[in-house]
């Protein structure tokens, strides 16, 4: 069943939008002035102005932002030292030895979220209200065997997952 | 009538830089924490959920790079993703999980993410704090895909295009989301005209 509001709350919603537009344009640059609209309900002016107000962008801890720009680092070595290994698409074809491997198993230090299907989460078409995590571990390959797999070393396993399996379609960028 | 507002990924050199030496990643990872972190801490209410969403998504988005394509032209039609919009697909995705996850255990209520909305403006008037916190009180007690939207544009600033690339929606359905979430917290806050 597809979403179709009726004409009128389309026509009421662009105007929001706009007004929207306006109202956050002027916070970006720190102005007191927003234009009127006169079409638009003032309750919902006034509801914009209130979420405006109090919308403070969150920062992360200096010490999280660190630890996780050094976790990435890792990564992207590792990413880099594979790639000079010359490692081809075709080493990364499935192979009959080794396990099937979460590749976020073992998860962020000091958390007990249960390990994702990380190229599930890839898929902007994926539901919101898909009925929960992906059952079934993403099998990568036969030349791991641990499933013990550490959250650097598993982006570095979707890098050459990804590339592998895309390379043939992906746009190059110009 | 539906406008296209996202036309050049202002990401790309980053993201091209990025595949030929995936050090670079960084760039992207800087540029972009602050707005997944709280989209993350909207999202969920808690520093620690918030900062795990946030790893994840980012780790996922190193990984998957090479996966990223790039479809900003009008000609690209409702498709269209820039960086920023497949980085918060990702993350929505993993905000998502984590929600779900957290239904089975007991979960802190959202409202505590929003009273620290205006704490740093001491210039805000006290009055005005208080009806923006009541605002993004009411902001989470609206249904998943209106409360989403909000956030997105309130506080991350995506423009309604982007949102509809992040949650798979029209940017029609996107702006009367938005538009009915806001008449939602108008009626909490109570009438004004």
């Amino acid at each position: 069943m597809s979403f179709r509001p009726p004409l009128t709350g389309q026509v009421d919603a662009l105007i929001t939008d706009d007004y929207l537009d306006s109202l956050l344009a002027a916070r970006e640059r720190r102005a007191a002035d927003v234009p009127s609209v006169a079409e638009l309900d003032p309750d919902v002016r006034f509801a914009a102005a209130a979420l405006a107000e109090g919308a403070a962008r969150v920062h992360p801890s200096f010490r999280f932002g660190e630890r996780l720009a050094a976790r990435l680092a890792d990564a992207a070595a590792g990413i880099t030292l594979a790639r000079a290994a010359g490692e081809s698409a075709a080493a990364m074809a499935p192979a009959t030895a080794g396990g099937p491997i979460d590749l976020l198993a073992s998860g962020p230090i000091g958390t007990g979220l249960p390990p994702i299907g990380p190229l599930d989460l890839l898929d902007p078409a994926r539901p919101e209200d898909d009925p929960g995590i992906p059952r079934r571990p993403l099998i990568i390959g036969g030349t791991l065997a641990s499933a013990a797999l550490s959250i650097a070393g598993a982006a570095i396993v979707a890098w050459r997952h990804n590339r592998a399996a895309h390379a043939g379609d992906r746009v190059r960028l110009a | 009538m539906e406008r296209r507002l996202v036309h050049l990924d202002r990401d790309r050199p980053l993201v091209e830089a990025a595949l030929r030496e995936p050090a670079r990643f960084d760039a992207l990872y800087r540029k972009y924490l602050a707005q997944v972190y709280s989209y993350a801490y909207y999202e969920l209410g808690d520093h620690h959920d918030a900062e795990d969403a946030t790893e994840r998504t980012f780790m996922l988005a190193l990984g998957a790079l090479p996966r990223f394509q790039e479809r900003a032209r009008p000609a690209d039609g409702d498709g269209a993703s820039t960086f920023r919009v497949w980085l918060f697909q990702i993350a929505r995705n993993v905000v998502a999980n984590v929600r779900r996850t957290r239904r089975r255990r007991p979960e802190a209520p959202l409202e505590a993410a929003f009273g620290i909305a205006s704490v740093h403006d001491v210039e805000t008037r006290a009055w005005r704090r208080a009806e923006a916190d009541e605002a993004w009180a009411a902001v989470s007690r609206l249904p998943d895909d209106r409360r989403r939207a909000l956030v997105l544009r309130f506080v991350d600033e995506l423009s309604t295009a982007e949102i509809a690339g992040v949650l798979g929606r029209s940017e029609g359905a996107v702006r009367v989301l938005i538009h009915r979430g806001l008449r939602a917290v108008a009626r909490d806050l109570g009438p004004r005209s």
